[in-house]
């Protein structure tokens, strides 16, 4: 399995097959788009706090997306909030988190020295380049990019003449997205592979770190409902390019009437919602598998419920497939299948209550070290308690009636994902860094990042809540169409104040983040005096991981403060003592 | 030339965080110490930051509350409506009864159990009865909410619409057209093949049940009365959105939808009781293209004779049709 | 450690087939749901679709009495290249198969065409691109086999190749009695 190829720079850095290269290939590229999906965010911010006007943040746009006043066009905010939805929903909390952590955690949690196939696992990064290329040139065709919301419904999505970005621009999306897809199919699969056979011995399934479950399960999910994404997409493509008639039906736009008869748009959100809604998992399980990690190490504790914190991730993964129908309440669907769908969403609520009650009971009387990483981990949780009890009105198909497609919905789902996820994934960044780049973050820049974060984001998210229950629909270029929103202008505005800051925030992060790669303090081989396999490989990071034999594991990952011990943690490899205990 | 400027300054700044960094650590290893070491105070201080920046989110959410309760959407204006508002009340109760006792607790302990050199931590990895008693709870909890939820949303979807005023909104970019169904209730049926710059709902005017229906600019109802809105969709996916009405449906191309409701109060009404501006609003709620912010249609809620005098001064199609002989 | 190696590139090729069966579990789903709500043109099924049928399974038994033989440390370069060419007639039967649907009148799209056309040829055609990728991976092991790679001990690649094109084989046995009797 040991390829002990010769290393040049290209094999080194570019096309290189160690699990730990293609992690950084991943972070380093979901980083980029986050910024880039920022930027798109603090645009679109500014022209709702300031509807209509002009502003100096526009020139970073291309020419044609403002009118003769400087203003932004209308079409062209509705193409800013697409490409934000698009690149943070995929690039950066699926990729930039997935991609990042599973790549680089999972040899090492279990003892291997790299994935199954180093191969397929080169393979994915490059096809989820090609993908980031294809998507960020999308931005500068004539038309623009696809400007039909991340969710892109047809028929906005498949005609040209209902919006300009739904003709070139959304067929590089589509390109893209389907270059992703087969970049994150191949990378799932070694990530199963990979934890079914390759740990080391002693690793059995109940010794695995959280984080590795969660992400096998997130591998599971992607692997099954990714692709009904691509059978969604096919239809698409053949509708926009080919004439048929799958989602098109009855339609007279741009004063011509098309010839498609029969299609159902319906059916788009039916096969795009089976993925969309097991997404958001595999968006947010990687993020709580790595809180679940941090707060343990950081409370000197074990994780509290080891066994209910994997049956929840379990429960959870399966649940997440029955539940897409509460996307589509509002659709016409027969009542007795919302009924359904309500019945479903909710039972979600159970095993994520379990989750958050076992995070509080392993900070009970812990001795809590606050690292960056800790604050975020934290930060993680309370985000996870406010975003999943909003859920229980979204998923109450009732009450989704008056709050479904509002700012209630923008607000709930950024707070869940832009926040509880975004930290877990700060939270990995700011933990495993030092393992990453054999160099310590600096920790007061760390401080300074999470305050600001955490301040500016429930800032800019709470209050979309209340605009929400005020009737305020999503994707509004400006409110100031409708008298009644006329109050809600203060409102907006704090908003995107807070948003602006947020981001600024977080050129704190990205200073520390760059600088410490190269000018960091050195650092020790495990710094967080943590139990798990990672921390036993050499500060220098090697192919293969361990210099010599691969380590033996003797008792699960959380043995944090067990009395009898020596020192508040033992590492995995630590043989049990006479007469002591597995947990 | 601003850009090269402001590229300057921000080389500048990073520049000096640089060295800023660089200096801090060099002094601290100078002092021998591990300038990113955890210390005690580092403990102290962040765990004592969770308590008032935690409990400052709080407050800054029950500030909110109060600051911004008067910009919510006033009490229901329907019959469903106002059940709906019942299980709203309810749900909103549970979830910030929940929100506030266990996000203060997250924040509390993050503070109580901060962490000093000299303590250890009390290893207890599980505890059963725990976990089922905070799996049991929330399941009855839920299922509470789910047949109360479940019990609304049949009120209010399967209502009994004979008696209903039937009248058809049509969405289209980036504007609304509706169309009573006439003295006789039905409308008449339509096909997009239809379509031409005089019948632009392409409506069948062979249909007996087409003659007497109206097309109008704005739509009126009866208080009291229930109305079916008929939905369909000239072009892209478009959503009627009601929000006084808790009314909201798609408006699907190819797919005709529809919802039903009971108006409760006029527009007078509601202006005595909003303010002089209130006006019931339309709003479309499907991202539909460049002007989805901007699709405009009026509703009135009235009385019977109101209804009927305004009603009287429409023209039907037939009338329409001899009128363009 | 190449016992570990074989069990895990056999499981990635498992867990990517479960991937193309979730894909064409969506399109067939979207067929089905999508006939339900009628307007759905009936249409004789041409029996080249039969013919393709036969032929595929045809080469699985080739494939499978190739295997045989590699363990019996026998040449198969023979066999491959029989079902290499059994893959083209497949092909050949496909494209004879839309022909027969277009002289029929049912047209992918444009004038005159249905939905249930177009669902026909849209499966069958993404059926037939993964095949291609077949056709690729028996060339492969063709190719390899007369190298002499393979042993009757350790015969991976052949292994992998068959199992996918198996599974191509089940795969079109289960698209073909869907779209010919659903």
């Amino acid at each position: 399995m040991s390829d002990h190829h010769k290393e040049t720079f290209i094999t080194k850095y570019i096309f290189s097959q160690d699990h730990k290269m293609i992690a950084k290939q991943f972070l380093i590229t979901g980083m980029m788009m986050a910024v880039l999906g920022m930027i798109m965010s603090a645009v679109f911010r500014v022209q709702l706090a300031n509807p209509g006007e002009s502003s100096m943040l526009y020139n970073l746009l291309p020419g044609s997306w403002v009118n003769e006043l400087g203003a932004l066009n209308p079409d062209k905010y509705l193409a800013l909030v697409t490409m934000h939805g698009t690149i943070l929903v995929f690039w950066v909390l699926t990729a930039g988190l997935s991609g990042t952590f599973a790549n680089f955690l999972i040899p090492l949690q279990i003892g291997a020295r790299d994935m199954a196939s180093g191969f397929l696992n080169m393979l994915s990064y490059w096809f989820f380049f090609i993908a980031t290329i294809v998507l960020v040139s999308s931005i500068y065709v004539q038309g623009g990019p696809a400007s039909g919301g991340w969710t892109i419904y047809p028929p906005l999505s498949a005609l040209p003449q209902a919006i300009p970005g739904s003709g070139t621009g959304m067929t590089l999306w589509l390109v893209s997205i389907t270059l992703f897809v087969v970049g994150s199919l191949l990378g799932g699969l070694n990530y199963i592979v990979t934890i079914l056979n390759l740990r080391t011995k002693g690793m059995s399934m109940k010794r695995l770190p959280l984080t590795v479950w969660a992400l096998l399960v997130t591998a599971i999910l992607g692997v099954l409902s990714f692709p009904v994404l691509l059978s969604c997409g096919l239809l698409l493509i053949f509708d926009r390019s080919f004439g048929t008639s799958f989602y098109l039906s009855d339609i007279i736009v741009g004063g011509e009437m098309l010839h498609n008869m029969g299609g159902s748009p319906v059916l788009f959100e039916h096969l795009f919602w089976f993925l969309g809604h097991p997404e958001v998992y595999i968006i947010l399980l990687p993020a709580l598998g790595i809180i679940s990690e941090v707060i343990a190490v950081n409370s000197r504790k074990p994780i509290f419920g080891y066994k209910a914190m994997v049956v929840s991730i379990l429960v959870i993964g399966f649940l997440s497939f029955i539940v897409w129908g509460h996307h589509m309440f509002m659709t016409g669907m027969n009542p007795f299948l919302g009924s359904v769908f309500t019945f479903t969403t909710l039972l979600i609520a159970i095993p994520s209550a379990v989750k958050v009650f076992n995070y509080l009971a392993t900070l009970w009387r812990a001795n809590i070290r606050f690292t960056p990483a800790m604050l975020f981990a934290i930060a993680g949780v309370s985000a996870f308690i406010t975003g999943g009890l909003t859920g229980l009105i979204l998923g109450d198909s009732a009450l989704d009636i008056n709050v479904h497609d509002t700012y209630f919905v923008v607000g709930h789902f950024h707070i869940v994902m832009g926040l509880s996820a975004i930290y877990g994934m700060l939270a990995g960044v700011y933990h495993w860094f030092p393992k990453m780049y054999g160099k310590m973050m600096n920790k007061n820049l760390g401080y300074l990042h999470f305050w600001g974060t955490f301040i500016c984001a429930y800032g800019v998210f709470f209050p979309m809540h209340f605009l929400g229950l005020a009737g305020l629909p999503r994707r509004y270029y400006t409110n100031s169409a409708f008298p009644m929103f006329d109050g809600l202008t203060d409102i907006n505005s704090i908003i995107t104040f807070f948003a602006l800051s947020g981001a600024i925030v977080q050129v704190i992060f990205l200073f520390n983040f760059f600088y410490s790669i190269f000018k960091g303090t050195k650092a020790s081989q495990n710094p967080w005096k943590s139990n798990t396999l990672e921390w036993t490989t050499p500060i220098e990071r090697i192919h293969g991981n361990w210099p010599g034999d691969l380590p033996t594991v003797h008792r699960w990952a959380y043995d944090y403060s067990k009395p009898g011990a020596q020192e508040d943690y033992i590492l995995q490899t630590e043989p049990l003592k006479e007469g002591e205990e597995e947990h | 030339m601003i850009n090269i400027l402001i590229a300057l300054v921000v080389l500048l700044v990073i520049a000096a965080l640089v060295q800023i960094t660089r200096v801090s650590e060099l002094l601290a290893e100078i002092k021998n110490k591990d300038v990113n070491q955890v210390t005690d105070d580092d403990n102290k201080t962040q765990g004592v930051l969770f308590l008032f920046i935690g409990f400052g989110f709080l407050v800054f959410v029950v500030w909110q509350m109060i600051e911004w309760n008067h910009l919510l959407l006033p009490g229901a204006a329907s019959v469903h409506g106002e059940k709906i508002d019942v299980l709203m009340k309810f749900t909103m109760t549970l979830i910030l009864v929940v929100f506030f006792i266990v996000t203060p607790m997250l924040f509390y302990f993050a503070y109580k159990y901060r962490g000093k050199q000299s303590n250890t931590a009390y290893f207890l990895s599980h505890n059963n009865k725990l976990e089922v008693i905070w799996t049991v709870i929330p399941t009855i909890v839920l299922t509470g909410v789910i047949i109360f939820g479940l019990k609304t949303w049949d009120e209010t979807m399967n209502v009994d619409t004979s008696d209903a005023n039937v009248i058809e909104v049509y969405s289209e970019q980036f504007k609304w057209t509706a169309r009573s169904s006439g003295a006789d209730n039905k409308l008449g049926t339509s096909n997009f093949k239809l379509v031409t710059a005089k019948n632009a709902l392409g409506i069948d005017m062979q249909d007996q049940n087409s003659l007497d229906d109206q097309l109008l600019r704005e739509v009126h109802l009866v208080v009291d009365k229930p109305v079916l809105l008929k939905f369909r969709s000239r072009d892209v996916i478009h959503s009627a959105f009601l929000p006084h009405f808790r009314v909201q449906m798609n408006c699907v191309p190819g797919l005709l939808t529809q919802f039903a409701f009971t108006p409760t109060k006029t527009t007078k009404q509601m202006k005595k009781e909003e303010g002089e501006d209130f006006e019931y609003t339309l709003l479309c709620n499907k991202i539909c293209g460049a002007a989805h912010y901007n699709m405009q249609m009026s509703f009135i809620v009235e009385t019977q004779e109101e209804y009927d005098a305004w009603i009287a001064s429409k023209q039907t199609l037939s009338q329409k049709l001899l009128t363009q002989k | 450690m190449n016992f570990i190696k074989n069990r895990s590139l056999k499981q990635l090729l498992w867990i990517g087939i479960g991937s193309i069966v979730m894909f064409f579990a969506g399109l067939t789903s979207a067929y089905v749901v999508r006939k339900a709500e009628g307007n759905w043109v009936e249409f004789l099924f041409p029996d080249w679709f039969l013919f393709s049928t036969i032929t595929i399974v045809i080469s699985s038994i080739i494939l499978i009495l190739a295997k045989r033989n590699i363990k019996r440390e026998k040449k198969v370069f023979n066999f491959l290249i029989v079902v290499l060419l059994l893959g083209v007639c497949f092909s050949f039967f496909q494209f004879k198969g839309w022909q027969d649907l277009t002289n029929q009148g049912v047209f992918l799209t444009g004038e005159g065409s249905n939905v249930s056309g177009s669902f026909l040829y849209v499966i069958t055609l993404a059926h037939l691109v993964h095949l291609i990728g077949g056709l690729v991976a028996i060339l492969i092991t063709a190719i390899n086999s007369k190298m002499g790679k393979y042993t009757s001990k350790d015969f991976l690649g052949f292994e992998l190749t068959s199992i996918y094109w198996h599974f191509l084989g089940l795969l079109w046995i289960y698209l073909f009695f869907f779209l010919k009797f659903f």
